[in-house]
C-alpha cells in the first residue's frame, strides 16, 4: 500500500465501522422477521421489498424525533453516556478478523482485549441511568450492574476454555487451532469437543445472554414493569445510539462465539479470503439466531434468580470447566490436538 | 409507587398504589372506577329487551356469560321458559366463550411476565391465534366477533348456520392440539415455575370469607363450581369434572384453567352431538321494544362465568323495563383479594398474581 | 454441589428448555397465518354485522322504508332518527339519520323493521378522518346499500329464525322455507315429537359458498361473491330506476 501506515489503518477502522454499523441494523431486521415467523405471523412487510428498507425507515425516523432531555437530568453525565456505551461495542470489532488478514488489528491478546473491553459498556450503561433522575431508571441499572458483573466472570472462564485449549490469546491463532478434521468430515472446532466443547459453548451462551440483558435475563428492561429501563428517558438519536451498542455488542459476542467454538472462518474453500469472511458471518449469524430462539420463548426470571443462577449454578460450573480442560491439554502434553 | 391506569400490565384500567420498601410491597390501594359505564342505570332506562346487547359489555371479554346473566334473571322473575334447544345453544356458547376468555387470559399473562418483546409474547400470538378461531365461530353463529347480542328473554337470537357444527368441530380439535403444545411449553418450564409457584397464595380460609369464586376459589382447593353446585340452562346433562387444586398459589389457578380449557372443550363436543331440533325461543322474535313485560318480583340469578360467579339482581315493577338492576361481577369481588395477597411479595410478582387474577374491568366497575 | 438433585434439576432443566424452544421451532416452521389486508380480505360469513344500510324494492324499485320509526324506539344508544312522510298507499321516511360513530351494531334495528328496509351490510370499510362522514343520513344509507354486499340477515329473516314455529300455513317464497309445523302453540316444544317435522328446517337458508372457516381466510372475494339468495336489494345501477319515488 502506497498510503502511511496511520492513515492506512485509519481508512481500515473506518471502513469496517461502517460495515459493522449496516450489519447492525439488518440484523434487527432478520430478527424482527425471524421471531415474527416464529409467532405466525410476518414481520415487517410493507416497507421496501418484504421489509428491507424497514431499518433504514427506522433510522430516519429516530433521526427526525425531538431530543427531549429532561430538565432535572444531570446534563454531562447524561448526554455522554450513549457515547460511553456505544464506543466499547463497537470498539470490540476492531479485534475481530474477519479472514486471515482481513482485519482491523489483530492483537495477540485479542481476546482478552476483547473481553475487556466489552465490559466497559456497563458505565455508559450505568451513566444513562444515574443520568437521567428518574426512579425506574435508576433502579434498573442498578439492576443491570449487578447482573453484568455477576455473569462476566463465566462468561470469561466460558471465553476460555477455547483459549486453554489454543494454547494462546491471539484470535487467528484459536482459529488455526481449529482446522483440519477427523475422520475426513467431522470438522475441528472446539465445540465439537467431547463435552467440554459442548458444556463450554452453553455456558458461553447462557453467560451472553445475561450480559446482553436479553430474555429470559432482561430484568432491566421489563417493559411490564420498568418500561425499558435505563433507556427511559432517552429519545431520538441517543436512543438510537444506545440500542445500536446493544445489538453491536450482542453481534459482536455472537462473532467472538462463532469464533471461538465454530471455527471462524474454517470451511470449504476458506482459502480465499472472502469465503472465509462469508462463512465468518454465517456462523454468527447461526448463533444469533440461536440467541433469538431462546429470547422468543421463554418468559424472564426475577433479579434474584438470575443472581442466584449465576453464582450458584454457572460459576462455579464454568470454573470446573476451565480446570477439567487445563488439566486435560496439560495430561494431552500441550496443545495442539 | 403508583402502577397507574396506563400500564402495560394493568389489564385494564386500573390503579394500585404500591407502597415498597425496596423490592417489597408493603401495602396496596386499589383505586378502581376508571371504567364506569353506568351499566346498572342504563338497566333501568333500557328495556328487557334492548339490554342483552349491552349486558355483554359488562364483561367483554366473555360476553356470552355476561348476558347469560341478564337474561336468566329476566326469566327467573318473569317466570319465562327456555326451550331445550335454547338451552344447550347457550351452553355451547358459554363454554366456547370459557375457552376464549381463557386464551386471553393465558396470553395476556404470559405477555406480562415474559415481556412484549420476549417469550411472553410467543405465547401471546399463538393464543390470539386460537382465539381467532373461536371468534370466527361466533361470528359465523351471529355476525359479531366480541359483543354478540346472542341471548334474549325466552331464548337465544341466532340458530346455527349451515355447515357450523363441521367448522366447531374441526375448531376445538384444533385448540385441542395447540393446548398441548402450550403446556408443553410451559408446564415444566423451570423459568415459568420459579415465578408463578407459592407466589400469591390464597389460603382456603381467606378465599371463602372474602368471595372470590371461579378458578381462584377452584385453586384455593375450595370445589365450588355453579355449574355443578347449582346448574342452570341444562348443565346437569352434561358431563364434565372440575379441577380443584389445593396450593393456592399463581400455579395452581395455572393449573385449574388448564383443565378448565380442555373440559369446555368436552361439554361443548357433548352439546354438539346431542343438540335437540326445536324453536330457539319461546318467545316471537324481537319486534318492538316493549314486547317483554315482566311482572312485580325480584331474583338473583347467577351463571359461572370464565373469571367466577357472574350474578344480577333484577327487581321488576311489570312494565318493559327493569326498576332496579344490580351486577354482581366476579372480577370485582376477585380484586378485593389482593390487599391480602400483596404485602410480602417483590415488585416482579405483583404482575404474576394480578395475571392469574384475571380482572376484567368492565365486570369491575360497570 | 455435585449431588443427585443438581443432576436430576439440571436434566428437566434441559428437557423443559427443550421443549419450549421445540414448540417455537414448529411454528417457525408453520404458514402465519396472518392476512394481508388491504390487499388479501378474508372471506366474511354471512351474517357478518357490518355497516348499516337502507335498500330498494328489487320489483318495484321503490324504498323499503315505511317511516314506521320501530328501528328508532329499540336502538339502544339512540342513534337512528326518522321522520315519517305521509303518502297515499304507503308511508316513507322524509328524513333518516344514523350516527354510525355511536352504534353499536348489535343489528336490532334489522330484526324489527317490518319491511327489511334496514340492513347491514359484509363490510366495514368506512374509515374516515372525519368523524362526521359517519353521520349517515339517508342518502348516504341507500348509496352504502347498493355498495357493499349485504348480509344474510333481514328483519324477517331474523324474527323467523328466532320465534318458535307457527302453525303450518301456506309454504310461503322461497328464501324462507316455513317449517310446517304441528298445530299445538306449545312454546316449549323442542320434543322428539316435533322434530321429526321440523328437521334442519329451523335453520334460514344460507347460500353455502360463502362458508368461512380459518384456512381458507385468504380467499379472494371472489368466494363471496356467490351470495344470491333472492332479496330485496335494490336494482343495479341502470337496471331499474335507483331513485325511489319520494320527495
Amino acid at each position: 500500500m502506497t498510503l502511511p501506515p496511520l492513515a492506512y489503518h485509519a481508512l481500515v477502522g473506518f471502513v469496517v465501522l461502517n460495515v459493522v454499523i449496516g450489519m447492525v441494523t439488518y440484523v434487527t431486521l432478520l430478527e424482527r422477521k425471524f421471531a415474527a415467523r416464529m409467532q405466525s405471523r410476518i414481520g415487517p412487510y410493507y416497507v421496501g421489498p418484504h421489509g428491507l428498507l424497514q431499518p433504514i425507515a427506522d433510522a430516519i425516523k429516530l433521526m427526525l424525533k425531538e431530543d427531549v432531555v429532561p430538565t432535572t437530568a444531570d446534563r454531562w453525565v447524561y448526554n455522554l453516556a450513549p457515547i460511553v456505551f456505544l464506543v466499547p461495542c463497537v470498539l470490540i470489532f476492531a479485534t475481530l478478523p474477519f479472514a486471515p488478514g482481513l482485519g482491523v488489528a489483530d492483537l495477540n491478546i485479542g481476546v482478552l482485549f476483547f473481553l475487556a473491553v466489552s465490559s466497559l459498556e456497563i458505565v455508559g450503561l450505568f451513566m444513562g441511568g444515574w443520568g437521567s433522575n428518574n426512579k425506574y431508571a435508576l433502579l434498573s441499572a442498578m439492576r443491570a450492574v449487578n447482573q453484568i458483573i455477576s455473569y462476566d466472570l463465566p462468561f470469561v472462564f466460558a471465553a476460555f476454555v477455547p483459549v486453554v485449549l489454543a494454547g494462546s490469546l491471539q484470535m487467528s491463532a484459536i482459529v488455526a487451532a481449529q482446522q483440519g478434521v477427523w475422520l475426513g468430515f467431522v470438522p475441528k472446532w472446539f465445540v465439537v469437543y467431547p463435552v467440554i466443547g459442548q458444556l463450554a459453548f452453553v455456558a458461553f451462551l447462557v453467560a451472553t445472554l445475561a450480559a446482553e440483558n436479553r430474555v429470559p435475563f432482561d430484568i432491566l428492561e421489563a417493559e411490564s414493569e420498568l418500561v425499558a429501563g435505563f433507556r427511559v428517558e432517552y429519545s431520538g438519536m441517543k436512543f438510537a445510539l444506545i440500542q445500536l451498542g446493544e445489538y453491536a455488542h450482542m453481534i459482536g459476542t455472537s462473532f467472538l462465539a462463532a469464533l471461538l467454538f465454530l471455527g471462524g472462518w474454517l470451511g470449504p474453500g476458506s482459502e480465499h479470503a472472502l469465503v472465509g469472511a462469508l462463512w465468518f458471518l454465517l456462523k454468527a449469524m447461526l448463533v444469533f439466531l440461536v440467541v433469538t430462539w431462546v429470547r422468543w420463548s421463554f418468559v424472564r426470571i426475577r433479579v434474584d434468580q438470575i443472581l442466584a443462577i449465576s453464582w450458584k449454578l454457572l460459576l462455579p460450573a464454568s470454573i470446573v470447566l476451565l480446570l477439567a480442560t487445563a488439566f486435560w491439554v496439560a495430561a494431552r502434553g500441550g496443545h495442539g490436538v | 409507587m403508583n402502577m397507574g391506569p396506563q400500564h402495560p400490565s394493568a389489564h385494564g384500567v386500573f390503579r394500585a398504589i404500591l407502597t415498597l420498601e425496596g423490592e417489597t410491597v408493603v401495602g396496596v390501594d386499589a383505586v378502581i372506577g376508571y371504567l364506569h359505564r353506568c351499566h346498572e342505570k342504563l338497566g333501568e332506562t333500557l328495556t328487557y329487551v334492548q339490554y342483552p346487547s349491552i349486558a355483554s359489555k359488562t364483561d367483554y371479554v366473555a360476553a356470552m356469560t355476561a348476558e347469560l346473566a341478564y337474561v336468566s334473571a329476566v326469566e327467573l322473575v318473569g317466570k319465562i321458559e327456555v326451550p331445550k334447544r335454547a338451552q344447550w345453544l347457550r351452553v355451547l356458547a358459554a363454554e366456547l366463550q370459557r375457552v376464549a376468555s381463557h386464551c386471553l387470559w393465558l396470553g395476556t399473562w404470559c405477555m406480562d411476565m415474559g415481556g412484549a418483546l420476549g417469550g411472553g409474547a410467543t405465547v401471546f400470538l399463538y393464543a390470539i391465534r386460537e382465539r381467532e378461531d373461536i371468534l370466527d365461530l361466533f361470528e359465523a353463529l351471529t355476525g359479531a366477533r366480541l359483543l354478540y347480542g346472542f341471548h334474549q328473554p325466552g331464548g337465544t337470537r341466532y340458530d346455527l348456520p349451515a355447515g357450523w357444527a363441521e367448522q366447531c368441530r374441526k375448531a376445538l380439535d384444533r385448540v385441542e392440539r395447540r393446548l398441548d403444545e402450550y403446556e408443553a411449553m410451559l408446564d415444566d418450564n423451570a423459568f415459568f415455575l420459579v415465578r408463578t409457584q407459592g407466589v400469591g397464595i390464597i389460603s382456603r380460609e381467606l378465599a371463602q370469607e372474602i368471595g372470590v369464586s371461579g378458578p381462584l376459589l377452584r385453586g384455593s382447593g375450595v370445589n365450588h363450581d355453579l355449574r355443578k353446585a347449582a346448574p342452570y340452562s341444562s348443565y346437569e346433562d352434561f358431563q364434565f369434572r372440575v379441577p380443584v387444586e389445593t396450593a393456592g398459589d399463581c400455579f395452581a389457578r395455572y393449573r385449574v384453567r388448564m383443565v378448565e380449557f380442555r373440559e369446555s372443550i368436552t361439554i361443548a363436543r357433548q352439546v354438539l352431538d346431542g343438540l335437540p331440533e326445536g324453536p330457539i325461543s319461546s318467545r316471537p322474535g324481537v319486534k318492538s321494544v316493549g314486547q317483554v313485560r315482566v311482572p312485580k318480583g325480584e331474583g338473583y340469578a347467577r351463571v359461572e362465568g370464565a373469571r367466577g360467579e357472574v350474578g344480577c339482581y333484577l327487581v321488576a315493577d311489570g312494565g318493559p323495563k327493569p326498576y332496579r338492576l344490580k351486577w354482581r361481577g366476579a372480577s370485582f369481588s376477585n380484586l378485593s383479594v389482593l390487599p391480602h395477597i400483596l404485602p410480602g411479595v417483590k415488585v416482579a410478582d405483583v404482575v404474576a398474581i394480578m395475571g392469574s387474577v384475571d380482572p376484567v374491568f368492565g365486570e369491575v366497575d360497570r | 454441589m455435585v449431588s443427585d438433585g443438581f443432576w436430576t434439576e439440571t436434566g428437566q432443566l434441559v428437557r423443559a428448555v427443550g421443549r419450549a424452544m421445540g414448540v417455537t421451532f414448529k411454528n417457525l416452521l408453520r404458514r402465519p397465518i396472518t392476512v394481508r389486508y388491504p390487499t388479501v380480505k378474508r372471506v366474511y360469513p354471512d351474517r357478518f354485522r357490518g355497516l348499516l344500510a337502507l335498500t330498494y324494492d328489487p320489483q318495484t324499485g321503490e324504498e323499503n322504508c315505511i317511516g314506521c320509526r320501530l328501528c328508532e324506539y329499540i336502538c339502544p344508544p339512540t342513534v337512528i332518527k326518522v321522520e315519517m312522510l305521509k303518502a297515499e298507499k304507503r308511508n316513507f321516511a322524509k328524513s333518516f339519520t344514523l350516527e354510525l360513530y355511536a352504534c353499536e351494531f348489535c343489528e336490532l334495528c334489522v330484526q324489527v323493521c317490518p319491511t327489511d328496509a334496514i340492513i347491514m351490510m359484509k363490510s366495514f370499510d368506512l374509515a374516515t378522518a372525519d368523524r362526521r362522514e359517519l353521520l349517515l343520513d339517508k342518502d348516504r344509507l341507500h348509496a352504502l346499500g347498493l355498495q357493499f354486499d349485504p348480509s344474510w340477515a333481514t328483519g324477517n329473516r331474523l324474527r323467523d329464525m328466532q320465534a318458535p314455529p307457527k302453525p303450518a300455513k301456506a309454504p310461503a317464497h322461497a328464501p324462507e322455507p316455513v317449517s310446517a309445523e304441528q298445530s299445538s302453540p306449545d312454546r316449549r316444544a323442542p320434543e322428539a315429537a316435533s322434530a321429526a317435522q321440523t328437521s334442519p328446517d329451523r335453520r334460514a337458508p344460507e347460500p353455502t359458498s360463502a362458508e368461512q372457516s380459518s384456512p381458507d381466510r385468504r380467499a379472494s372475494e371472489a368466494a363471496s361473491a356467490a351470495q344470491t339468495s333472492p332479496d330485496r336489494r335494490a336494482p343495479e345501477p341502470g337496471e331499474g330506476a335507483p331513485t325511489a319515488k319520494s320527495e
